[in-house]
């Protein structure tokens, strides 16, 4: 029934493999490789299965000797036996290996022999066995009820008897309708007999007394429907009075009167006058390297120092640990113990309400707490560590490896390679409303002419008002910045736009192909920000994206959003795979954390963002100057973040 | 002056003679606070010696198997790794000296962070090339050595580099990469922060402190799991740097 079983330790090397199908020999490599890569390595190892092609996985951690046990088998089958499998062979291996694992290094791993399967068959067997155990319930015959127990004789009521007893006996076999029927049938046993006073339950009353009170609540009910219907008439009487035609102020005019773009031809400035610009106001530090992305500065001077010390102290002695340990709680700190749940449990409590209070999205702190009980579950502390101290170092490397991305997006190298293809490189924007779309691709324009590319922004926000303006603004600003002059007579940046109302995915495929004939280096395309709810919105952005195709799709995403964050990003991800019609839909391929200079140290947003996408954040933005971008500081960010 | 020091002299030599408890226990205080100097100087002394050989590299690139191999000389299945693992190996030259290899993982969210671990005990780098897959993953490849050349610890301790280029026999490759590395080299160094080489100049390997060697090698094997590895070249650079 299984398809294989592997034990593997934390370092690679695979310590015993048992395949249960008959297929390649390597069969196992692959979906367990996808497991480590999905749910070991980004944090996601809160429940302990993963389905991965037509398997299902369940795995299991022994922290204590660094191994992975792990199953599969088909997903269309339910094996109710698995769980107690994989404990049962886990007890059973480290038993028998104990030696092996307790030696030093990867030696004890790499000599031994593991030769399991005989105690795995059996294991198996005995698992089998046991869930075919229970076999189901078969009724019970009317012998063997208790019914047939009774003798007809105490089923016959009799006068002078008590009926309280007789009531409450049929009462015990369940049904209203039986006791009602029991009531008539002992009311007809005793005809006049008012046991209703002499009882005293409220449920004997003569059909007489059940008759008048039926008659009442009929009376009742029909007063109250006669009532509801006179009213109802009345108010759609003054409505129907107070109907009228609504009045549009604009609504004689066509569009030619709304149109408020001015008529340019693209990329000239137009006639409006030139204002004044100046260049310092813009960029608020003259003496920075021109070109270079810097790092967020998070009083990372002084975390990174002591990051370092800490970084070297942790590994010869913990000796300095335990002088602040030994002041703590004496008890548990001498000798090795294992951690169990309940030990982490206040800790993991503690730590899950600082990561919401940093403002980290609450269903995010809770799997993250959980994937770092499992990785801890069983470790052995070493001496003088707390299990606060344990807990949070390993709640730490979590997040700096969260933050670290799965794959480096380098954006001047590949707008080097698209240069030698003689292609442009598209960039596009998305994101809600209000968060910086625009302001952040003026900046990152900038940082590109900085670096010597020439940049093309199209503007396919063709609904905001004031969209076109802004970006002709910020293009005109940019090219005082860098005047042709300066970079050989060629215009470093230029403003593609059609004006309002028409169709974004029409705009940018033009733009696209004026920069390829133009010989520009980058196109950045800016849409309109869209709320993740709005269903024809999404259809559209997703359209835009699958019908040009562009190299980097930027979520523009702020710092200040909580919760909202993950819900944003689920739903943009899942409105682009939906309306794409390729085989691999283009998601989003990373992140611009924006607005980054409005909360001191509430920096969770960034860890919600990588943690639902596991793609990178490439930008930070930390201002509204051209200088105010950054890119992310993963050891600044998860020490802010930490920071009680 | 030494009339000044004389009683205490005197003082000195009567004590000694006669001990008393007072003096004895002084005296073993003396002796517990030497040796304990002495055992930290020899534990900081171990630890500066630097006695790690790195095996870095992308993920699936054969380090897992390359380390299995050059311990037991068996084949072993591998997985991804998630942690490092580190044994003493006993390397094969006249002296019969011990060096501790050590198999970091290779993927992109932990190898930094186990690099900044173990960078400061490296004496030797192997940096392990899957040369089947190197035409596509070049400017990983060379990120990833780049970040390990520029790393400030690497650049003063400066251990001998060795570029491995592993799963040879199904395609020669490593012509193509000894001369596509420092180009794609070059185009990364220009995002970060630190310049690798002489600025204004193409990158080359001869510019940077330490010594770099190539060699070819095959972790499994032209025979698969039952023969042995084809790394005689790799086992006597271990030997020569040990």
């Amino acid at each position: 029934m299984l398809d294989f079983f592997t034990i593997f330790s934390k370092g690679g090397l695979v310590l015993w493999c048992f395949q249960g199908v008959r297929g390649p020999a390597s069969a196992a490599t692959a979906p367990v490789n996808a497991l480590i890569r999905s749910v070991l390595l980004q944090e996601r190892g809160g429940n302990n299965s993963f389905t991965h092609e037509a398997l299902t996985l369940k795995y299991k951690l022994d922290n204590q000797f660094e191994l992975v046990f792990v199953v599969g088998f088909q997903k269309i089958l339910t094996l109710t036996y698995v769980d107690k499998l994989i404990d049962d062979v886990h007890k059973e291996f480290r038993d028998k290996y104990r030696n092996e694992f307790q030696q030093k290094g990867a030696l004890g791993i790499l000599n031994g022999t593991f030769d399991f399967k005989d105690d795995f068959l059996r294991l198996l067997r005995e698992a089998e066995e046991s869930s075919k155990v229970r076999a189901p319930t078969v009724m019970k015959t009317f012998e063997q009820s208790v019914k047939s127990q009774k003798t007809v004789k105490c089923m016959i009521e009799t006068r002078g008897e008590k009926p309280k007893e007789k009531v409450k006996n049929k009462k015990n076999k369940g049904s209203k309708k039986e006791g009602n029927e029991a009531v008539t049938a002992s009311n007809k046993t005793a005809p006049g007999e008012k046991q209703s006073s002499a009882a005293g339950d409220k449920e004997e009353l003569t059909k007489d007394e059940i008759l008048q009170k039926n008659r009442e609540e009929f009376f009742k009910r029909h007063m109250k429907a006669g009532e509801k219907s006179s009213k109802s008439p009345k108010p759609d009487a003054q409505k129907e009075k107070g109907k009228k035609p609504r009045v549009w102020d604009l609504g004689n005019s066509n569009a030619k009167v709304l149109d408020y773009s001015n008529s340019t031809t693209n990329g000239n400035s137009e006639a409006s006058p030139m204002e004044d610009f100046d260049p310092d106001m813009a960029l608020r530090d003259r003496n920075r390297e021109p070109g270079r992305l810097y790092d967020l500065e998070y009083e990372s001077d002084e975390e990174a120092e002591e990051e370092k010390i800490i970084q070297n102290a942790s590994k010869p002695s913990t000796k300095k640990g335990g002088l602040g340990g030994m002041f703590g709680m004496l008890k548990g700190l001498v000798g090795s113990k294992s951690l169990t749940r309940q030990d982490m449990d206040p800790v993991l409590e503690k730590m899950k309400d600082h990561l919401i209070a940093k403002n980290v999205a609450a269903e995010i702190a809770v799997q993250l707490c959980e994937s770092v009980a499992k990785k801890l579950e069983g470790k052995v502390m070493g001496t003088f560590t707390t299990v606060t101290s344990t807990v949070k170092q390993a709640l730490q490397e979590a997040l700096v490896q969260i933050l670290q991305p799965q794959r480096r997006v380098d954006v001047l190298r590949d707008v080097m390679d698209a240069q030698r293809h003689r292609r442009p490189y598209v960039v596009t924007f998305c994101g809600v409303n209000g968060v910086g779309k625009s302001t952040n691709l003026a900046k990152i324009s900038f940082w590109l002419i900085e670096n010597g590319f020439s940049v093309l922004i199209a503007a396919c926000d063709t609904f905001r008002a004031g969209a076109v303006e802004q970006l002709r603004t910020h293009t005109r600003r940019l090219n005082a910045l860098h005047p042709p002059e300066s970079h050989g007579g060629r215009t470093m940046v230029q403003l593609y736009e059609k004006g309002y109302g028409k169709d974004a995915a029409g705009i940018a495929m033009e733009a696209i192909s004026y920069a390829r004939n133009q010989g520009f280096d980058v196109v950045l395309v800016d849409t309109a920000g869209r709320m993740q709810d709005n269903a024809p919105l999404m259809t559209a952005l997703a359209k835009l994206i699958a019908v040009n195709a562009p190299d980097l799709v930027l979520f523009v995403g702020e710092a200040l959003v909580g919760n909202e964050a993950v819900d944003q990003l689920v739903k943009f991800n899942k409105a682009l795979a939906d309306h794409s019609m390729a085989q691999t839909p283009r998601l989003i391929d990373g992140i611009v954390l924006t607005k980054f200079d409005t909360i001191d140290d509430k920096v969770g947003a960034a860890i919600s963002m990588t943690y639902i996408t596991s793609k990178p954040i490439v930008f930070v933005g930390t201002g509204q100057t051209y200088c105010d971008l950054r890119s992310l500081n993963a050891k600044a960010v998860v020490a802010a973040l930490m920071k009680a | 002056m030494a009339g000044a020091v004389e009683p205490y002299l005197d003082s000195l030599r009567r004590e000694l003679q006669s001990p008393g408890p007072a003096s004895l226990s002084v005296l073993l205080a003396l002796l517990v606070v030497a040796l304990t100097f002495l055992l930290w100087r020899l534990a900081q002394g171990a630890r500066s010696t630097r006695r790690a050989v790195l095996l870095l590299g992308l993920c699936d690139a054969g380090k897992t198997l390359l380390f299995a191999r050059l311990l037991t000389g068996r084949y072993r299945d591998t997985q991804t790794s998630i942690t490092d693992s580190s044994a003493v190996y006993r390397v094969s030259n006249d002296k019969g000296t011990n060096v501790t290899l050590i198999d970091l993982p290779g993927h992109e969210s932990l190898r930094l962070q186990f690099l900044e671990r173990f960078k400061a005990a490296a004496r030797a780098i192997v940096f392990v090339v899957d040369s089947v897959a190197f035409q596509r993953e070049v400017k990983d490849v060379a990120e990833f050595l780049y970040q390990v050349l520029v790393d400030s610890t690497v650049l003063k301790n400066a251990p001998a580099l060795l570029i491995a280029c592993n799963k040879q026999g199904i395609d020669n490759t490593l012509r193509v990469t000894r001369s596509a590395a420092p180009t794609s080299l070059d185009a990364s160094a220009t995002g970060g922060p630190a310049q690798l080489g002489k600025k204004g100049k193409d990158f080359d390997f001869s510019q940077l402190p330490m010594k770099v060697e190539f060699v070819e090698c095959s972790a499994r094997g032209s025979k698969g799991e039952e023969g042995d590895a084809d790394f005689e070249d790799l086992e006597k650079w271990l030997a020569k740097i040990a």
